[in-house]
């Protein structure tokens, strides 16, 4: 019994990081085969010959720098905006005493329950009457906001755990509100920001529906647009778009085993809060 | 209590009513009042009543929508959490490289919806896809698995459930709060370890079950980037959702159309969180009384 209850405990767990690897493993291998009629040929296998000129097919004919390069600039504004209004947010909730501050609380954090997709038309009539549709500005606008509940819900929890004695002391060091936030508070709270960062960094890279919606022109548009777009270019080029698709891909892993750690403890405050 | 900092606190809080309101309140109220007009974005809106939603419930394509926008919640709710919760659980005996695991079953869901979508697409392409190549060992014969009516919506939502890491990860911190006493007790009256995971650790993780089980459902209410990427919501419509639905109505600019759709998109997510949660919260409790 116990051993069998141990093979099927592995089985599992083989099961679910095949699931969750060998799609990207067998995507990285046929980004790297010659043509279609290799990856037909061989579906399985390494390439015969690695073909490092794929990549550089979907760097030139996808413009992949420019791309890169515009979604680069909307995740990391994004996040700026976003912890910045949050952080002050969550520092005034989490250490100051005020009427209506559970309602506050409550009414930010329910937003994390909306169906943003459900928001598209107003979403674009905002963006459009203020004349920003179109504009990397756009997108980060939007994506910050939408990540205000839960960089709110992120940040409060972790600065209601920092101690009120360094505060008062800093108060009777003459440090004033502002003060208190920008010398005390912000400093202590860098992991809670880095979760919420990151968080907010991994949704702006990967958003899609709202980038697709608010920019129509080539230079306003992002990675995850431009997949979509030259999945259309590469159809008789299935290796050359498997490398593209590799290349956007890249960016979410490196940050995910530099930060998945914060990324996991950041899940696990909330489930533990319920 | 009168707070003395309370006009810093004011201006504190300026940027994220400005947001929250531009973001949040606002398409709220919008959406649900525009639902009742016939409104192409550049016209004047003209007031319709209830002629739009009457338009979307008798429509066919929309009802079989909500249909499978039903069987996407169902799937999360039924197969991916209880999927979850059995890693999740063998996770939380902490088998050797436990940690590593647990990194990797998440790492799908830091990588985009559209790269995903672009992946299993390849996986599922009938001719270069893997996974005939793969039922071609067996001698079976392939499908084409996103082009054909009976597949289609499987498969969309097979590549979607099987991503577990994200609720796993959510169940796994909750099942740490267990004191270790418990299975200690447990095991010295004997109790198995399936009877152990079945009386200690499922009742003391219910609440993370019920919630994880109620955003699932929520998710699968709202489900639309992969269906758009991979389908469009064919053939046939036999995939569409309601995220697909509003999306080609704003596309028309039938804009009060889509705000329907939106409106109604916005109750039934919210009927699944409340009620659904009332629903699992009420049995336990009943449980709980035969205990």
């Amino acid at each position: 019994m116990k051993t069998l209850l141990n093979i099927f405990k592995w089985i599992i767990l083989v099961f679910f990081l095949f699931v969750a690897l060998y799609p990207l493993i067998w995507l990285l291998l046929a980004s790297f085969k010659s043509s279609n009629l290799e990856l037909q040929q061989n579906p399985f296998g390494f390439p015969d010959q690695w073909m490092f000129i794929n990549y550089y097919n979907a760097m030139v004919k996808a413009k992949l720098p420019s791309l890169f390069f515009n979604s680069i600039i909307v995740a990391l504004f994004a996040v700026t905006v976003n912890l910045i209004v949050a952080s002050m947010t969550s520092f005034v909730i989490s250490r100051e005493n005020f009427k209506g501050k559970n309602i506050v609380f409550t009414i930010i954090i329910a937003g994390i329950l909306l169906p943003i997709i459900a928001f598209m038309v107003p979403y674009f009539s905002i963006i459009q009457k203020f004349k920003i549709y179109d504009s990397l500005l756009a997108l980060i606008v939007v994506y910050s906001a939408i990540n205000i509940p839960i960089s709110v819900f992120l940040l409060t929890s972790f600065m209601e755990s920092i101690p009120v004695e360094l505060e008062e002391a800093a108060t009777i060091d003459g440090a004033n509100f502002v003060q208190r936030f920008t010398k005390v508070i912000i400093p202590l709270s860098q992991t809670g920001l880095a979760t919420a960062g990151t968080f907010c960094f991994i949704y702006a890279w990967n958003e899609f529906i709202m980038a697709l919606l608010l920019t129509s022109s080539e230079s306003s548009r992002t990675l995850q647009l431009g997949i979509r777009f030259f999945t259309s270019q590469f159809v008789t080029d299935y290796t050359a778009m498997y490398a593209a698709i590799v290349i956007t891909i890249i960016p979410s892993i490196i940050i995910y085993f530099l930060f998945h750690n914060r990324i996991i403890s950041g899940l696990t405050a909330g489930a533990v809060k319920g | 209590m009168k707070n003395k900092n309370i006009k810093m606190i004011l201006i504190f809080l300026i940027p994220v009513t400005i947001l929250y309101t531009f973001f949040f309140i606002y398409p709220l109220g919008f959406v649900l009042a525009t639902s009742m007009t016939k409104w192409n974005g550049i016209s004047a809106m003209e007031f319709v009543k209830l002629d739009n939603y009457i338009k979307l419930l008798t429509d066919e394509t929309f009802l079989l929508s909500i249909k499978n926008n039903v069987i996407w919640a169902l799937s999360g709710g039924f197969i991916q959490i209880p999927l979850a919760t059995l890693v999740a659980l063998i996770l939380a005996r902490k088998p050797r490289g436990w940690k590593t695991l647990r990194t990797i079953y998440f790492l799908p869901n830091i990588i985009s919806a559209v790269a995903i979508a672009m992946m299993w697409k390849a996986i599922y392409n009938p001719m270069y896809g893997f996974l005939n190549a793969f039922l071609g060992l067996f001698g079976s014969e392939g499908h084409n698995w996103l082009g054909e009516i009976n597949t289609a919506l499987p498969a969309i939502i097979a590549q979607a459930v099987l991503y577990i890491g994200y609720f796993m990860i959510i169940i796994l911190a909750a099942t740490t709060t267990i004191p270790k006493s418990y299975y200690e007790a447990a095991e010295i009256d004997g109790c198995s370890t399936l009877q152990q995971e079945w009386y200690i650790t499922l009742p003391m993780i219910r609440g993370i079950l019920i919630t994880t089980m109620t955003l699932a459902m929520a998710y699968g209410m709202r489900h639309f980037e992969a269906t758009f990427l991979m389908t469009n919501g064919g053939p046939a419509h036999s995939t569409s959702v309601m995220g697909l639905i509003l999306y080609h109505k704003m596309d028309a600019f039938r804009l009060g159309e889509a705000n329907a759709t939106g409106t109604i998109l916005i109750f039934l997510g919210t009927v699944v969180i409340v009620f659904i949660r009332k629903l699992l919260t009420r049995s336990d409790a009943g449980s709980d009384s035969v205990q």
